[in-house]
């Protein structure tokens, strides 16, 4: 089997830290943005099989980053990671095309968890 | 009940007076009935008298008989007699009539007069209809105006109202754009005389400028014109003119009919103001509510970052199949997370206690240079380069650990919100010693230089930066209370320049 790709996106080093050591100890490759913009070129050049995204961040903020992601040909999953935690936050990012919305702070056993169903989902449509 | 007939009469006289009618009695069916009477009895003595008179005659023995009653003498006598009575009585009904015919004359005046009333209660309905449909202040006085001048047929006319009690300020005007937004002082002009006594004032021919000095401009020269005051509860709060066309002069009675329509034109007023006040504190009390969720919102966001890393870390730490040079930088993640909560929380704290303190004063003497010197290395260290410039020492007036708080807190922004490189000078000066932070960024918009100092507001409203917007209001409070002041400029490299005005500590401070 092999390991699936992910982008982490988050304007903040020490969550880009972190979520790489686990992922990559969960077996995963670990890709990192720390702004939309960035995560659109990592997307084209390493084509991860999924993105976690931050909302909240400079350049290009998540909400946009989104959008320009589930545009693509073929967009990755996309799972949203947000401080934002209000109904009105997790309805929009679903509606943009996020599979799931997991609000800040997360448990990095839930992450992984997601991660996992969501890439289970992808290869069973 | 005669004091009743008494105030009535009264009125109707007051009335008759006003619609221009001279020696105006009031007409009583008592007095008509009266009148009648004596006429009556003056008639019944009339013919008791020739009737006696005729049988005395005719009862006389001297004048025989056969010539008793109808002797010429006799008959001459009495149709001469009945001729004067009847004289009498035609003079009297001629008299009669004439009284009666001024009275329908009179009486028509008043009827008409009457009218006239009931014409100008309907009009100020109307008038009144009209203006409590609105509630804004500047449509209630354009109603009031339009309609003073409908009512009275008026050319031109304007609304004055009452600025700090001494200026009258022209703020509604039809008519004669010219007088718009014109100033007179109280006790000037027919304006502000009519603003002192209080009392309607009605203007026939063009106004003396020696009686009436500093009359508000205008093109054509008014010959009648009328000023009343806008009172309401005993305040005064305007006046209202009407000028009246070349055509046209007021009277008393138009005087009196404004001065009625001023009086609920002024309650008008009066409310319209109310409503605006009462909307301004209801439209602060909704910014000030949205404020408050702005921050809870901010806060929580701003508590939950750093603690996502914390206990990201944590967990991640738990692997036993962790490399060493990983592990180190989880607990340097801990740790830095750990101060950023701190340093929330502490910017928190502060800024509740200057809330909950109010104004509090520092008097230390405090070296400014050593304080840029440590948080410039701080800041170093943490990875942020602030670059400086400083005497040897300058001591300035305030409190070591405020000044310092506001150092950090205006670096802290430089590198938030501007861009490097982030340089702080120091102008030590005989009272004031300057401290600038400058950075390259962007700057801050002219209109919003005073707002970035009002507590919970980014300008990012994005949130891309994190903070909660306490940063500089806690700064002008600080710098406050050592009696200095803080505000933003354009710096050189154009981006912002935060320049602190402290006082400079020349004396030894005890």
């Amino acid at each position: 089997m092999t390991r699936k790709k992910v982008l982490i996106v988050d304007d903040d080093p020490d969550i880009l830290l972190f979520l790489r050591i686990d992922l990559e100890a969960e077996g995963f490759d670990a890709v990192l943005a720390s702004d939309g913009e960035t995560a659109l070129r990592r997307i084209d050049e390493e084509h991860p099989d999924l993105v976690l995204l931050d909302v909240m961040m400079p350049v290009l903020d998540g909400w946009a980053a989104l959008q320009a992601i589930t545009a693509l040909p073929r967009p990755p999953r996309v799972i949203v990671l947000s401080a934002k935690s209000s109904a009105r936050d997790k309805e929009r990012g679903l509606a943009l095309g996020a599979s799931r919305y997991i609000t800040k702070p997360f448990e990095v056993r839930e992450v992984v968890d997601t991660i996992r169903a969501v890439l289970a989902e992808s290869l069973t449509p | 009940m005669a004091g009743s007939t008494r105030v009535a009469r009264e009125r109707i006289e007051r009335e008759a007076r006003v619609s221009g009618l001279r020696d105006f009695r009031t007409p009583s069916l008592e007095s008509v009935e009266r009148r009648r009477k004596e006429l009556w009895t003056a008639l019944l003595v009339l013919f008791l008298v020739v009737a006696a008179a005729m049988v005395v005659i005719s009862a006389l023995p001297s004048l025989g008989r056969g010539s008793s009653l109808f002797s010429p003498q006799v008959l001459r006598v009495s149709l001469l007699v009945l001729a004067i009575a009847f004289g009498a009585y035609a003079v009297e009904k001629e008299h009669h009539l004439q009284r009666l015919s001024r009275m329908l004359v009179d009486e028509r005046v008043l009827t008409a007069a009457l009218s006239n009333r009931l014409k100008e209660i309907s009009a100020l309905m109307t008038a009144g209809q009209a203006i409590n449909s609105v509630l804004e202040l500047g449509d209630v006085l354009d109603i009031i105006l339009s309609s003073a001048l409908d009512l009275l047929e008026g050319h031109d006319g304007s609304i004055m109202l009452l600025e700090d009690g001494a200026e009258l300020v022209a703020v509604c005007v039809q008519g004669n754009e010219a007088a718009r937004g014109a100033r007179v002082p109280v006790g000037e002009g027919i304006a502000g005389r009519v603003a002192v006594t209080r009392e309607p004032l009605l203007v026939s021919g063009t106004p003396d400028p020696k009686e009436f000095p500093r009359v508000v401009p205008r093109a054509v020269p008014v010959h009648s014109s009328m000023c009343v005051p806008l009172i309401n509860r005993e305040e005064i709060l305007g006046v209202l003119n009407v000028n009246a066309a070349a055509d046209r002069e007021f009277t008393e009675y138009d005087l009196r009919a404004l001065t009625l329509f001023a009086e609920h034109a002024a309650i008008s007023i009066a409310n319209a103001r109310l409503y605006e006040q009462e909307r301004t504190r209801v439209s602060e009390l909704l910014e000030v509510n949205q404020m408050k969720s702005d921050f809870v919102a901010t806060v929580s966001h701003e508590l939950r970052t750093p603690l996502t890393s914390i206990l990201g870390g944590v967990v991640t730490l738990r692997r036993l199949d962790m490399a060493a040079e990983h592990r180190a930088g989880l607990l340097d993640v801990i740790e830095r997370q750990g101060n950023r909560l701190l340093r929330l929380i502490e910017q928190l704290l502060t800024a509740a206690r200057l809330e909950h303190e109010g104004e509090t004063s520092f008097q230390d003497r405090v070296d400014v240079s050593a304080l840029v010197r440590a948080v410039a290395r701080d800041f170093d260290g943490s990875g942020r380069p602030v670059q400086f410039h400083v005497p040897a020492t300058c001591f300035v007036l305030g409190n070591s650990d405020a000044i310092q708080q506001v150092l950090i807190n205006l670096l802290d922004n430089a590198h938030k919100y501007g861009a490097p490189p982030v340089r702080v000078t120091l102008e030590p000066g005989p009272t004031h010693t300057v401290l600038s932070v400058l950075d390259a960024g962007e700057g801050v918009p002219r209109h919003d230089r005073e707002r970035i100092f009002e507590g919970f507001t980014r300008l990012d409203a994005n949130g891309h930066s994190p903070g909660i917007g306490l940063g500089l209001s806690i700064v002008r409070r600080l710098v406050t209370a050592c009696g200095g002041t803080v505000r933003v400029e354009d710096s050189p490299e154009k981006g912002a320049a935060f320049r602190v005005f402290m006082l400079s500590a020349t004396r030894e401070v005890a």
